[in-house]
């Protein structure tokens, strides 16, 4: 039992360090802690913006949140883990060559990602605030509660997320209808959210008034829905074979992007047929931005000077930047790196296909500026969108290449992207709070953004590159 | 006598990854119309070198010339005039092997895209997977795929790494003359291998790696007049008799 589990850690770390060294694998909750440290030395600023409750509010959920994306992970990972390392190297995918069932593998793995995300990511987070505490007066058992909250929150987020892809297992049609059915709901009853419905989250009523009932409550919604999950387990190795149609031809035919409508086109098919289709960059891109928009007009309410649609536009270009992360997923440049092709050329064309993508935010924007009759800042918000959308995929593409996946790991390279992005988007804000339309300027950045797309073809061409 | 030119030329090539010396200073020229096998044990290197010799890494100390190309200075100009099978297939997962294939072919800016790859799917036959996604494919039928990519613009020079190791036995002997007639118009072959009964039947010439060093090289013509096999030469060379 232990044996799996130990393993498995073991194979998670040497997957990591492997790719960028294990110094610097080790160096990425140090950093998380001390990040976590410098944001709590500014929380007396912070809180003259927002009450203490709603930013404890605001990061409970953004540890929900995390832990339903690690959670989704493992909806449409596996295509890109068996690219990446190959089914047969993973314990993971062991049952099939060793004496060990289904379900107790499955069991492992939860485990493991519960004890590896904690370590990695909540335990230093919660650090770095117990290290600022004296700062702040802050007592050690506010750090001690604030961890097992959110490690609650987590895990309520990551359960969920598991017990989803259970379902998806089984029926992807029944997951879409279950999601369908959520949003409809939450369409239906938006109006009527508020700070105090979002407060029944039970990890984070727990904090703020520790009970056994909340704390019961919080675990029931962990245990009950990875239980299900357990039980109703269903993992296929998909031997059947699936025939398409040639595609390649006609879409290279229809966009007419020179030499780069090959890759287009390929990079269209590859999200296409991968498990979750184009569907699950639509939903990985909407369910933060709806998130985001939620709890932007929840919050913002309190402070009139902010813009709320500016700001959702620029949080929105910082998160369509992700769409380079899903385009980089399914391919490795070694599958090209006997053929006459430069790596420039491949980051090109997913610079292409990351523009063209990128309408759907675009779309988005557009439906909100109306919907909320603030068409009067489209203009600004319409700049501040592109600006930094162009801006954050240039720092991803100069820092990362074609493995933004795998590098944003690595904790030099993080806080690089950290630096380079947050404090142009705080310039941006502090912009947007002496006037919006100050704004228009913005797109002076997409200068820069273009020099650092250049710069990073030079530079990625010059790396050689590893098999990751 | 007809005076072969070079067409691949190796002057004191080395890789190093760390303290490793994958590839240790080898020297080497490959004529016109051989098919010269690289053989050696696992982990001797003979991967390290063909992506050496393409372009695919850069050496440490040395160069190589291939069909006249500096590959350090010109790798694209190179890769575009050779074939290259690498050694482990990695098509793309979600194109089909029809796909695939035309996707290659347009790389290589070549017309008449549907023939070129229709000619392969018959001569491999395996017109009844060209609509399978490459992940679905099995790992010979990948082998086929890889080999059809790398022979689909008619290069001069190809450097084929393992290629028959997942072939059926009607599939390998079909490969096996298609590439005895490639050298014997002028075609020549760098291939790595490990099997050594299947370089003994088709190469002309062999140079066995280990450890990253190149120990020796032989016709393959001299050792038959001996009356000496690969396989004795090979384990004598190498030390593991």
């Amino acid at each position: 039992m232990f044996e799996i589990l130990k393993n498995m850690i073991k194979e998670e770390w040497r997957i990591h360090s492997s790719l960028f060294g294990s110094f610097m694998f080790a160096l990425f909750p140090i950093m998380i802690a001390v990040i976590a440290f410098i944001g709590s030395l500014f929380l007396p600023i912070f809180q003259f913006i927002l009450p203490v409750k709603q930013i404890l509010l605001f990061v409970h959920y953004l540890f929900v949140l995390f832990g339903l994306s690690i959670g989704s992970f493992g909806l449409f990972g596996k295509e890109v883990m068996n690219r990446r390392f190959g089914q047969a190297s993973m314990i993971a995918y062991s049952s099939r060559s060793l004496p060990v069932s289904e379900r107790k593998i499955f069991f492992n793995f939860f485990i493991k990602d519960i004890i590896y995300y904690f370590i990695l990511w909540i335990l230093p987070f919660v650090v770095g605030l117990a290290l600022a505490s004296p700062f702040l007066s802050l007592s050690l058992i506010y750090s001690i509660s604030l961890l097992l909250t959110l490690t609650l929150s987590f895990l309520i987020g990551l359960s969920i997320a598991f017990f989803l892809s259970t379902i998806y297992a089984h029926s992807s049609k029944l997951l879409i209808g279950i999601l369908v059915l959520f949003a409809i709901l939450g369409l239906f009853t938006a109006s009527y959210l508020s700070i105090d419905l979002l407060m029944l989250l039970p990890s984070l009523s727990f904090f703020f008034m520790p009970s056994l009932s909340q704390l019961v409550l919080s675990l029931l919604l962990i245990i009950t829905p990875s239980t299900l999950s357990l039980i109703f387990l269903k993992i296929d190795y998909p031997k059947k074979e699936r025939k398409f149609k040639n595609s390649l031809v006609f879409l290279s035919k229809t966009l007419k992007f020179g030499k780069y409508s090959n890759f287009i086109s390929k990079d269209f098919l590859d999200l296409n047929r991968s498990e979750g289709g184009l569907g699950k960059i639509i939903f990985s891109l909407l369910f933060p931005i709806a998130v985001v928009w939620l709890l932007l007009a929840l919050f913002l309410k309190f402070v009139p000077i902010i813009n709320v649609l500016v700001i959702f536009s620029m949080f929105l270009g910082v998160i369509s930047s992700s769409i380079y992360n899903w385009l980089t997923q399914y391919d490795l440049f070694t599958s090209y790196s006997f053929l006459p092709v430069k790596v420039s050329d491949v980051m090109k064309s997913k610079t292409i296909s990351y523009i063209l993508i990128n309408l759907i935010p675009l779309v988005i924007l557009i439906l909100v500026a109306l919907g909320t009759n603030q068409s009067i800042y489209f203009l600004p918000a319409l700049f501040s969108f592109l600006t930094l959308s162009s801006y954050t995929l240039s720092i991803t593409i100069l820092l990362t290449g074609l493995h933004p996946n795998i590098l944003l790991y690595n904790a030099k390279i993080f806080l690089e992207y950290l630096f380079s992005i947050i404090p142009i988007l705080l310039i941006l804000i502090f912009l947007s709070l002496l006037n919006p339309f100050f704004l228009i300027l913005s797109p002076i950045l997409i200068l820069l953004s273009f020099h650092f797309i250049k710069k990073s073809y030079i530079k990625w061409d010059k790396w050689e590159q590893p098999s990751f | 006598m007809i005076r072969m030119k070079n067409v691949v030329e190796i002057k004191n090539l080395t890789k190093k990854f760390g303290d490793l010396k994958a590839v240790n200073n080898i020297s080497l020229s490959i004529k016109e119309g051989e098919l010269f096998g690289l053989l050696g044990p696992n982990g001797s290197g003979k991967t390290t070198t063909v992506k050496l010799l393409t372009g695919q890494i850069k050496p440490t100390k040395g160069n190589a010339k291939v069909l006249g190309i500096n590959v350090l200075k010109n790798p694209i100009k190179s890769r575009e005039l050779v074939g290259i099978i690498p050694e482990q297939e990695t098509p793309p997962s979600f194109l089909t092997a029809e796909e695939y294939l035309q996707f290659v072919a347009k790389i290589r800016n070549l017309n008449n895209l549907e023939d070129i790859c229709n000619k392969w799917f018959e001569f491999l036959e395996f017109e009844d997977e060209k609509e399978v996604l490459c992940k679905d494919l099995s790992r010979g039928t990948r082998q086929k795929l890889m080999f059809a990519q790398a022979f689909l613009h008619q290069p001069k020079l190809a450097f084929i790494d393992e290629p028959l190791i997942n072939l059926d036995p009607i599939i390998q002997r079909k490969v096996k003359d298609y590439l005895n007639d490639f050298v014997k118009n002028s075609g020549t072959i760098f291939f790595c291998t490990h099997v050594l009964e299947i370089a003994e039947e088709i190469c002309t010439r062999v140079g066995i790696l280990d450890k990253g060093k190149l120990i020796c090289k032989v016709s393959i013509k001299d050792l038959k007049k001996k009356r000496q096999h690969l396989e004795d030469f090979f384990l004598k060379s190498v030390k593991k008799d």
